[in-house]
């Protein structure tokens, strides 16, 4: 029952979207044309890369073809369903308007983080996973029946790129401005660009563990060619569920702080 | 016996004021400030130097095109300073001021708009080169680079900025068409990220495909200053890329005077 009011809510929510979305039509075109550019920038910069060598520690470049098309497919998803909340989620805190989603029936950061979806998105989604398919066979990825795992992977990462934006955002209820924060996460966001086993060890634990943008794209790059041991998913949930337990302390102690400016 | 206080001429008070009140409102949040920095420099330079070490190091290769591991350490650490100078995103102001009808209020007053924002944002610039210059031209001593040729390269890196900003004010007059500048704006900036040279030596591109980065002035921002300061151009190739830099602030001025005059014509002031 608790279930089903989230779910009409989110229902509203999608509704509500649509219609937005198609007020602004020319808004829908250009933003789609960045994305594009932007996956063509990475694709060039590998493209290069690969003009002057065969193979990047181990990687193919048909295997970081595949690596980006998962990665932009995560990435396109985490867009679609949160990106535009988390930068209006300091607004909430700042001017107050947390106040009346604290009032309301229902969890309020389901209500501050499923407000906006970003349906330009979509578009990134399909080229990713095109990208994903076209580079598969060549890149060493046994298909057919594996290809089940593709959804479960895009969802760990969905959920890792949701739970590292929290905690880049939450400080704004101890910050007078975030953005310099958020910033940094785009700037970190970087490093979710390139496979982690391309990096130094030292960088490469910290985006396994303490900052796990890894787990955005180059683990469930990984996972699908590869596999991953027992030992591996042990770290993974271990890992995530740490994060979630520190989100979760934040957002308390947060709270406990948020003065309500508006009331 | 009266004395005289030096006033500066109208012309250079207001500009003088322009750039003190840019600084001001950029240093205002200290913090912000610093944390700006180390992220737009430090973190591009770790995913460069990773490059590097993953095909060098990891990787084993000796020589990428034509250029050694320490080679491309040294391009990476001068492209950590002239990447700092090239920015500035005072060009999206223009944008959302045509937008809002802000720009209303700077059409009153007898100074050119685009000018005055250029001078207000270059200023935590200006600050930027200076801190970037001296660090370059101490801790290059330590790579071998000539402090002198640091100088140049951090003058073709400031042109370079004022190249960025002239092409970001003439794509910013869409928004007079479209109401909205702001993706171009940043489509601009994704393709300078990649054609500056901060990711990447743009002599890695095969030979087929070296006409696109020539056919821009972005190469002028990074690459260019970096190419200079590590002693990869003469004296001579210096000078014929800062002749080059100035017929693309030629061009983009006249640009800007075009597509100004264009749409300023269509313009309804809305909200002014």
């Amino acid at each position: 029952m608790k279930l089903s009011r989230y779910l009409n809510v989110y229902g509203t929510q999608i509704k509500n979207n649509f219609v937005r979305e198609a007020v602004y039509r020319t808004n829908f075109l250009t933003a789609v044309t960045v994305d594009a550019i932007w996956i063509a920038i990475e694709f060039s910069l590998f493209s290069v890369l690969y003009a002057n060598t065969t193979t990047l520690v181990g990687w193919t470049q048909n295997q970081i073809y595949f690596f980006l098309g998962v990665f932009f497919s995560s990435d396109a998803l985490f867009t679609i369903l949160f990106q535009r909340n988390f930068w209006n989620f300091s607004d909430l805190v700042n001017r107050g308007e947390l106040d009346i989603l604290l009032t309301k029936p229902i969890h309020p950061l389901f209500l501050a983080l499923s407000r906006s979806i970003n349906m330009t998105a979509i578009f990134n989604l399909f080229l990713g996973l095109g990208i994903a398919f076209k580079y598969a066979p060549a890149a060493g990825f046994p298909g057919g029946i594996h290809w089940l795992k593709l959804p479960f992977w895009l969802g760990f990462g969905l959920l890792s790129a949701l739970l590292i934006r929290f905690f880049f955002s939450v400080w704004i209820f101890w910050t007078e401005r975030s953005w310099a924060i958020s910033r940094m996460y785009y700037q970190f966001f970087a490093l979710a660009t390139k496979p982690d086993t391309i990096y130094p060890k030292a960088i490469r634990y910290l985006i396994l563990t303490v900052l796990p943008f890894a787990l955005i794209g180059s683990i469930p790059a990984r996972a699908l060619l590869h596999g991953l041991s027992s030992y591996e998913y042990f770290l993974l949930f271990l890992v995530l569920s740490l994060l979630f337990l520190i989100n979760t302390v934040l957002w308390r102690k947060g709270l406990r702080r948020y003065q309500s400016a508006s009331s | 016996m009266k004395h005289h206080q030096k006033i500066p001429h109208p012309r250079l008070q207001w500009r003088l004021a322009a750039l003190k009140n840019g600084l001001q409102d950029a240093t205002a949040y200290r913090i912000e400030f610093l944390f700006e920095i180390f992220g737009s420099a430090f973190v591009p330079a770790a995913v460069q130097w990773v490059l590097w070490y993953a095909l060098f190091k990891i990787g084993g290769a000796t020589r990428i095109g034509g250029m050694t591991y320490l080679e491309m350490i040294h391009y990476t650490f001068a492209t950590l300073l002239f990447s700092q100078v090239r920015g500035g995103d005072h060009d999206f102001e223009l944008g959302d001021m045509i937008r809002t009808g802000q720009l209303s209020n700077y059409l009153l007053r007898p100074v050119g708009v685009v000018e005055f924002i250029y001078i207000r944002g270059v200023a935590p610039r200006l600050l930027i080169a200076g801190i970037c210059l001296l660090l370059g031209a101490t801790v290059g001593l330590w790579f071998g680079l000539s402090p002198s040729r640091m100088v140049g390269a951090m003058s073709l890196a400031l042109v370079g900025n004022i190249i960025h900003y002239q092409i970001g004010a003439t794509l910013a007059t869409t928004a007079f068409l479209w109401e909205e500048s702001y993706s171009l704006l940043m489509v601009k900036n994704m393709v300078v990220s990649f054609l500056s040279g901060e990711l990447i030596p743009l002599n890695l591109f095969p030979h087929s495909f070296q006409w696109i980065w020539k056919s821009f002035p972005f190469y002028l921002y990074v690459y260019g200053p970096a190419e200079y300061a590590l002693g990869h151009w003469s004296h001579e190739e210096f000078i014929r890329q800062l002749g080059f830099s100035f017929l693309w602030i030629l061009g983009a001025w006249l640009a800007i005077r075009a597509s100004w005059g264009l749409g300023l014509k269509r313009y309804l002031s809305l909200g002014g």
